[in-house]
């Protein structure tokens, strides 16, 4: 047991010593959509800026504002923007969010690959939304019942389906909630009537995007915005930063041609690439 | 050495020479050292309840707007929850506590008697070596992450429930409450086995003496006799499962809808803890919606409170009907 | 009757206990299998070069040596790609073009050329280059070869000789070359075709070595495992397609072969060729890779290992461990010997299995709420999520199973026990603290091992309180920490590249069971040596 102990203890030692102690740290939090781009923000930074100590936090585009507002982080990912109650907390607390859209994001319809259906209308999806259509068959697919796959309510990636498709109709009560893309993708690729909605990035093999009233998702589609079905990502920030700090580079990086890269490395439409 | 063993053991507890009357300095210091020692004890377990009233006035004061926006009613009786309407949102949640409760009992259904079949079986059945073997492995399940069975549920099990039982969404009921229930089993077992064992050897003497087979002494000795062990770790487990939270988020599916008719288990539903851990972290702190929220923890919260009362009231009629054991 | 009944219940107790033994290998087999693929795997050049490179380890001059030989034996993929890009990349070839006459223009602007000369050149050259544009994007072969003639009339002009131009002349001859072979209704199908396996190329054996060096790191290596580089070639070889078949209506799934569809190009060879030396050009090994349980990580768990998450797990885990063990077993130890059964204990109890059924998430939010805006704020602590604040939250989080199961310990400890100690003279405490308490450790034990168990997976109150997905390693309580648990949910929930990671995100979960493990043999090794001193008794 002491020879456990000891060795915990070495463990301790040998990883805590390897630290360097950084000068300046920059505390992100919030989206779990954002979060990979904050990541790979972080990732490119580490290189860039070895004494900054950049930590990411995802729990969420409420947390992160809620955080912004307290003080707790200095950059909070949404990928939704604030509501009104966040913006009267905020100014209640002397905190003046600043709003810095990072990326687009496309949001894609996908189904199972075995599915024939390859387009359909923003009535029909709808109509698989709240109900009125529950076969494939009635789509002139095969006889298959469909599975409705919903993001959870509070997502921006909801939020954006909601506006473009549902119009402020009501989904079915039978609609399944997942709460990220990953479980998205997982559910729609193992089921095969499947229908969900997923971020660009997740559109690949094993699913199949749909054509949206005739436009097929893509970069092009998206940024020209004849794709209507996509939304901004946004940092959040207490005033605008500091030019020359951390956090204005930080914010300001999707801008430079690196963190364009970032961007669509990690599944996103980079905002000023054309 | 071995002059002072001889005389520590020679000292006698109690001096017979002098008389058995404390001094008023002794009673004094007796008195206070039992009351502030027991005080300082309470004091302690203290904390426990202190939490639970924080996390009350917590969760109260977080729900409080929403019951006086909103009211009870319609929170409690309508199953529409459309928290993000943008014209006119709803909350009711009845379906989410229906599922709630809905998933929680069917686990115990698969939980409770493998469960206690499964105590007995490490207490009187086999070896005491084999025992030690097989415990921990049980308890091994108690390890895993409820991380590692969520996406045990979504990646494994809820293909496999599609492609072989036919349903054609495998993220459901069953799903979730199968593991839940293997969730629960390690603290049931470990809790109701350590009881069971504990209950004395005696007893199951005079039973076997008496000519009943094991099963009879079982069933109508020990478990009665280990009852209140028992029932704790199946509160316990219920507890867990009730508050279970990634597990049940990702393999229930999340509709939040009454299973219709109410024993097809290949529904999906949605529970109190994973409405509150799938909205709580995107939605904006004082929203409606983040109270509705709160209100869910607090149902939660109470809902738990009124299981305990009832297990406690059980318990309670049990050790009075059996006098006590 | 009554023996059959009984052998059947002794068999169905059996099988209970089969069942969640099988319930455990169902869950934890697969797990460990992609779990261990993280630490046992083989790996290629790819691998060495990415550890070398993002963690300085490994040989350098062997690690280069090694680098040499793979990059000849990838040459000839390269050279076989740019013949037949050659032949159908119109826009490339355009750009060529163009650029060969701006370049041009400029080397006769620094020659100081008399202006009409000057002009006629430029002349020609646009000449040239507008007619090698249309021969590129025209699928006409009579076309194109009356373009390339035009063109290779000037090949013999002095003029042009020796400068830049005389690339265009090159350039003509690789695509009269290249387009011979080509069917020419098939070219807008062979350039989408070949951006997709150029991807494919890029994710087995990196990014282009002329290109820029990619950002992140994930992009900077091609396959660094076998099993990875296997699968990618497999989709080298076989693209997947649906098609319908005629009786059902919903898609199959076929794989046709690639190297057919460019059958009689100049890419043909290409599939033979890697199916040939992908060992010579990927180099695999079989590697244990134990530094995973001590590295770092790329940003998002892409590569390198999990050494910072076991330390914040271990930190996080032994801390509320510190603050539940005392609570628990003062709070048993109260409730079973200090106090009778009366409405006090009822409510405590009461509140004690509340405590027990309150969702995790609640208790994330309460440890933001109360600990770290509140509590250590109050004593001088910062205003922030922290370890502390993490580890006192999963205290509270685990306290009742803690009390329970001490209390279940110590009330099964025999009254004679007591009762002899106190016949002893020995007062209530000391009768505690040397008889019952020892008496009852394994059932404590127990409770340890169970909460410690569910501490360490733990994922939402860390989430609030003291979690990070990206961050330096703590040097103190007082900063946050990443852990394993919220790691894996991470991976779980975020990045569309964790997908292509498995053998992380399953080593992960592999590693946080072991690690609980770990903590427990210890327990448990404890609980047996008294409970055989027990027994002895």
């Amino acid at each position: 047991m002491k020879s456990i102990t000891v060795k915990i203890l070495i463990t301790f030692a040998l990883l805590v010593s390897t630290n360097v102690i950084a000068q300046e740290k920059l505390h992100i939090e919030g989206s779990t959509t954002v979060g990979p781009v904050a990541d790979g923000f972080a990732e490119a930074f580490k290189s860039m800026y070895p004494d900054t100590a950049i930590t990411v936090n995802k729990s969420g585009s409420g947390t992160g504002a809620t955080a912004l507002i307290d003080g707790r982080c200095d950059i909070a990912t949404m990928s939704r923007f604030m509501k009104d109650t966040e913006f009267k907390d905020a100014v209640a607390k002397g905190v003046f969010p600043v709003a810095h859209a990072i990326a687009m994001d496309g949001i894609c319809v996908v189904v199972h690959p075995s599915n024939p259906i390859n387009a359909l209308t923003t009535e029909q999806v709808r109509d698989i939304y709240i109900g009125k259509i529950t076969n494939w068959k009635q789509l002139g697919g095969p006889d298959t019942q469909i599975v409705v796959i919903s993001r959870d309510t509070e997502s921006g990636t909801y939020d954006t389906f909601e506006t473009f498709i549902m119009k402020s109709q009501k989904m079915a009560s039978n609609v399944e909630y997942v709460n990220s893309n990953p479980q998205m993708f997982a559910r729609v690729q193992s089921t095969s009537g499947a229908v969900g909605y997923v971020g660009f990035g997740f559109v690949k093999t094993g699913v199949k995007a749909l054509t949206v009233n005739g436009v097929k998702p893509s970069v092009q589609t998206i940024i020209s915005g004849q794709y209507s079905l996509s939304r901004p990502l946004y940092m959040f920030t207490n005033g605008y930063p500091k030019l020359g700090s951390m956090t204005h580079k930080f914010v300001t990086f999707h801008l430079t041609e690196k963190g364009q890269e970032v961007i669509e490395d990690k599944g996103f439409v980079a905002l000023t690439n054309y | 050495m071995d002059n002072i063993k001889s005389e520590k053991i020679l000292k006698p507890a109690v001096v017979f020479e002098q008389p058995l009357v404390l001094t008023f300095t002794q009673d004094v210091k007796g008195f206070l050292f039992r009351y502030i020692g027991s005080f300082l004890l309470f004091l302690f377990t203290f904390t426990s309840v202190f939490a639970v009233l924080l996390i009350f006035l917590f969760v109260t004061l977080e729900a409080f707007p929403f019951l006086t926006k909103f009211g009870i009613t319609d929170f409690l009786t309508s199953t529409a929850w459309y928290p993000e309407a943008k014209d006119g949102a709803e909350f009711g949640a009845m379906a989410i506590i229906v599922g709630s409760i809905y998933v929680t009992a069917i686990s115990l259904v698969f939980s409770v008697p493998v469960g206690v079949l499964a105590s007995v079986f490490l207490s009187d059945i086999i070896s005491f070596k084999i025992r030690g073997i097989v415990k921990p492995i049980i308890e091994i399940l108690a390890a895993i992450p409820s991380v590692a069975y969520g996406f045990f549920a979504v990646l494994i099990l809820a293909p496999w429930l599609q492609k072989n039982l036919g349903f054609s969404s495998g993220t459901n009921a069953l799903n979730s409450s199968l593991l839940l229930s293997i969730m629960a089993l390690p603290t049931i077992i470990s809790v109701a086995e350590d009881s069971i064992s504990a209950s004395g050897r005696e007893l199951r003497e005079a039973s076997y003496a008496l000519g009943a087979t094991r099963f009879e002494t079982m069933f109508k000795v020990v478990i009665p006799a280990a009852h209140s062990g028992i029932i704790a770790g199946i509160v316990l487990g219920m507890m867990r499962a009730i508050g279970e939270t990634m597990v049940v988020w990702m393999a229930s599916g999340n509709a939040a809808q009454i299973p219709n008719p109410w024993w097809d288990l290949s529904q999906s539903i949605r529970t109190m803890t994973a409405s509150i851990a799938g909205e709580m972290g995107e939605t904006a702190k004082g929203s409606d919606h983040y109270r509705a929220l709160f209100m869910i923890g607090l149902l939660l919260l109470v809902m738990t409170l009124m299981l305990n009362l009832v297990s406690e009231y059980f318990l309670t009629r049990a050790r009075k009907s059996l006098g006590k054991v | 009757m009554r023996i059959t009944l009984d052998k059947f219940f002794t068999v169905l107790t059996g099988l209970a206990v089969m069942c969640m033994i099988a319930a455990l290998f169902v869950i934890l087999g697969p797990m460990i299998y992609r779990g261990l693929g993280a630490i046992f795997f083989r790996g290629t050049v790819e691998f060495r070069k990415m550890q070398l490179a993002e963690f300085e380890h490994g040989n350098i001059e062997k690690i280069k040596q090694e680098d040499i030989q793979t990059k000849q034996a990838r040459q000839a993929v390269y050279n076989i790609i740019d013949k037949f890009r050659n032949g159908i990349d119109a826009e490339k070839l355009t750009d060529q073009a163009k650029q060969i006459d701006r370049t041009f223009g400029k080397e006769l602007q620094l020659q100081d050329t008399e202006r009409e000369r000057y002009q006629e050149l430029r002349g020609l050259s646009r000449d040239i280059r507008d007619k090698l544009i249309e021969a590129f994007s025209s699928t006409d072969i009579e076309q194109i070869k009356k373009h390339i003639d035009f063109v290779l009339r000037y090949e013999s002009d002095e003029r042009f000789r020796k400068t830049s131009a005389a690339q265009y002349f090159k350039l003509a001859h690789e695509f009269a070359q290249a387009s011979e072979k080509i069917d020419f209704e098939k070219k807008d199908l062979y350039a989408g075709e070949l951006n997709e396996l150029e991807d494919i190329i890029v994710k087995l054996l990196g990014p282009d070595p002329n290109g820029n060096k990619p950002v992140l790191a994930q992009k900077r290596y091609g396959a660094a495992r076998w099993d990875q580089a296997q699968k990618l070639m497999h989709e080298l070889f076989w693209k997947e397609q649906w098609i319908e078949q005629e009786n059902s209506k919903t898609l199959v799934r076929i794989e046709t072969s690639r190297a057919e569809q460019f059958a009689g190009t100049e890419l043909e060879p290409l599939f033979a060729y890697i199916k040939d030396n992908s060992k010579k050009m990927l180099n695999p090994q079989i590697t244990f890779y134990w530094r995973y349980f001590l590295d770092d990580s790329t940003p998002g768990h892409y590569f390198g290992g999990i050494g910072p998450e076991i330390l914040g797990t271990l930190f996080l885990t032994l801390l509320s461990m510190v603050f539940v063990i005392p609570f628990g077993v003062i709070s048993a130890a109260y409730l079973t010997e200090c106090s009778s059964e009366g409405p006090v204990i009822r409510v405590i109890r009461m509140c004690i299995n509340t405590l027990a059924g309150v969702p995790s998430i609640v208790f994330g939010l309460f440890g933001m709420a109360f600990f770290v805006l509140f509590f250590i704020p109050f004593f001088g602590g910062p205003s922030q999520g922290c370890i502390l604040a993490g580890s006192l939250t999963l205290a509270v989080l685990t306290l009742p199973v803690m009390i329970r199961s001490s209390e279940e310990a110590i009330r099964t400890v025999p009254q004679t026990y007591k009762e002899a100690s106190l016949a002893l003279g020995a007062s209530k405490f000391v009768t505690f603290v040397k008889v019952t308490l020892p008496a009852a450790l394994p059932g404590i034990l127990t409770g340890i091992i169970l909460s410690l168990s569910r501490v360490a997976g733990e994922t939402a109150p860390i989430l609030f309180t003291a979690g990070i997905a990206i961050g330096p390693v703590p040097d103190s309580i007082f900063q946050k920490t990443r852990t394993l648990s919220y790691g894996s949910w991470d991976m779980a929930v975020s990045d569309k590249l964790a997908a292509e990671v498995p053998h992380n995100q399953y080593g992960m979960v592999v590693t946080l069971v072991l690690l609980i493990l770990c903590l427990n043999a210890l327990a448990i090794m404890l609980r047996s040596r008294v409970f055989k001193k027990l027994k002895g008794h």
